[in-house]
């Protein structure tokens, strides 16, 4: 069951694909794409990359060299999308507050700064697991680019969580999603990259099959299952002087 | 093998965060009138007075110095302890205006982001506010809280020792002690 060309396997590749195509379509047909122009490119270009790679593998005309050079390219896509989607997320999660926009602008470019110093580290103290480097390659560029991504998602989170904004649901859906494959991602490419065994290997991509096909799911059900609706009583708005408090802490903070 | 392990365990620490505050998120208990009812009130003017420079600047010249250090301690944790109820109900705050947010019509949702931005602004200003109190905190004898004020006053010195070359050129002008 747990081997490479099983049904098991042939199912977690592509189901999790043709779901997040799915997905991409029913954002379209309901108008999200519009609100997450980023999300619903990064459907597409995940589930095709996805099923390119699985058509080459599967394909004997194509040569193992012509598969790892596919699975490079798809990579580096899909990372730059990836990318482009955090910083959406961003934008939805902390936009609306200006307050929190600019200053989380900042401490996420130095935590992006120190993330890409810390994955480069990372990888230069990795070992080599295959003597081929066009193999070898796709585990350090993987385990990179998962640490960046963990790293801002984590920022994201833990920013979010220290000004407790309760974040709007779809965009709280996409981040955890994203988080969820990111950190499980990270810790079996950090395995692989430093593990040349075969069945190891296997197993481990059984793992992040599951995770992404799980992932999946996650944006299905924030995306698209609407959230219970139920009657709120209006919240009276209660006096405050912020203002005052704030003209007075700014006054202590910058004379 | 080390670097592997190390990410293994920060990415299961990363994971167990963030599973935590999606979960967290998603059973917040929408705030009602009876979270409202936990704000504090704080005296504003209590709080100016213990900021206010010339306050320090009065005790530093009468008192000596071992007691001057001991008061100036006492009146910085007491900052201290404003600023954190600040916080705490800025923390409310955000919360209140958050279910307002979702619940209401369209010039309560827009009056409760106000409320929530400036709510968030506070607690983005406490965070330095502590750090500008705890620095003198353990050097008390810096004078490091009251840094702006002396270089407003430096200002005000340079600019009336200005007006007065400008208005009468031949008298040497000696403003700084008067001041």
């Amino acid at each position: 069951m747990l081997q490479a060309h099983s049904s098991l396997w042939h199912y977690l590749w592509v189901a999790p694909n043709i779901l997040l195509f799915l997905l991409a379509f029913l954002m379209w047909r309901r108008g999200l794409h519009r609100k997450y122009p980023v999300f619903f490119t990064f459907s597409f270009v995940a589930a095709i990359g996805q099923l390119i790679l699985y058509a080459a593998d599967m394909m004997p005309w194509v040569s193992a060299e012509a598969f790892w050079h596919v699975l490079w390219s798809g990579l580096v896509v899909e990372a730059f999308v990836k990318f482009f989607l955090i910083g959406e997320l961003f934008a939805h999660i902390f936009g609306p507050y200006p307050s929190l926009a600019k200053l989380g602008k900042v401490l996420i470019r130095g935590i992006g700064a120190v993330l890409v110093f810390i994955a480069t580290v990372a990888a230069a103290l990795s070992p080599v697991s295959n003597s081929h480097v066009i193999v070898s390659g796709p585990h350090l560029l993987e385990q990179t680019i998962y640490l960046i991504e963990s790293g801002l998602l984590l920022s994201i989170f833990l920013f979010s969580a220290y000004f407790r904004l309760s974040s709007e649901r779809t965009s709280l859906g996409i981040c955890f999603g994203l988080a969820v494959s990111a950190f499980i991602h990270l810790a079996t490419w950090a395995f692989a990259a430093n593990n040349s065994s075969r069945q190891v290997s296997v197993w481990l991509d059984f793992i992040n099959m599951v995770t992404y096909h799980v992932c999946v799911l996650i944006w299905f059900y924030y995306l698209l299952v609407p959230r219970e609706v139920t009657t709120k009583s209006a919240v009276p708005l209660p006096e405050n002087n912020l203002d005052v408090w704030n003209r007075e802490l700014e006054r202590l903070v910058h004379p | 093998m080390t670097i592997a392990i190390l990410l293994i365990i920060a990415a299961a620490l990363g994971l167990i965060f963030i599973l935590g505050v999606t979960l967290s998120r998603s059973l917040q208990i929408s705030a009602g009138a009876g979270l409202a009812r936990q704000i504090k009130p704080i005296d504003i003017e209590a709080f100016r007075n213990l900021v206010d420079p010339a306050e320090d600047e009065y005790l530093r010249r009468r008192l000596p110095t071992p007691e001057f250090r001991l008061v100036r301690r006492k009146r910085l944790r007491a900052m201290a302890a404003y600023v954190q109820a600040a916080r705490r109900n800025a923390d409310i705050l955000v919360r209140v205006g958050q279910a307002a947010l979702a619940a209401s019509d369209a010039p309560t949702a827009e009056a409760a982001r106000r409320l929530v931005d400036n709510a968030l602004l506070l607690r983005r200003n406490a965070v330095f506010a502590l750090l500008r109190i705890y620095i003198p905190l353990a050097w008390p004898n810096s004078g490091f809280a009251a840094t702006g004020v002396l270089c407003r006053y430096e200002q005000l010195n340079g600019s009336a020792m200005l007006l007065g070359r400008l208005q009468n050129p031949a008298v040497p002008v000696r403003i700084s002690a008067t001041l």
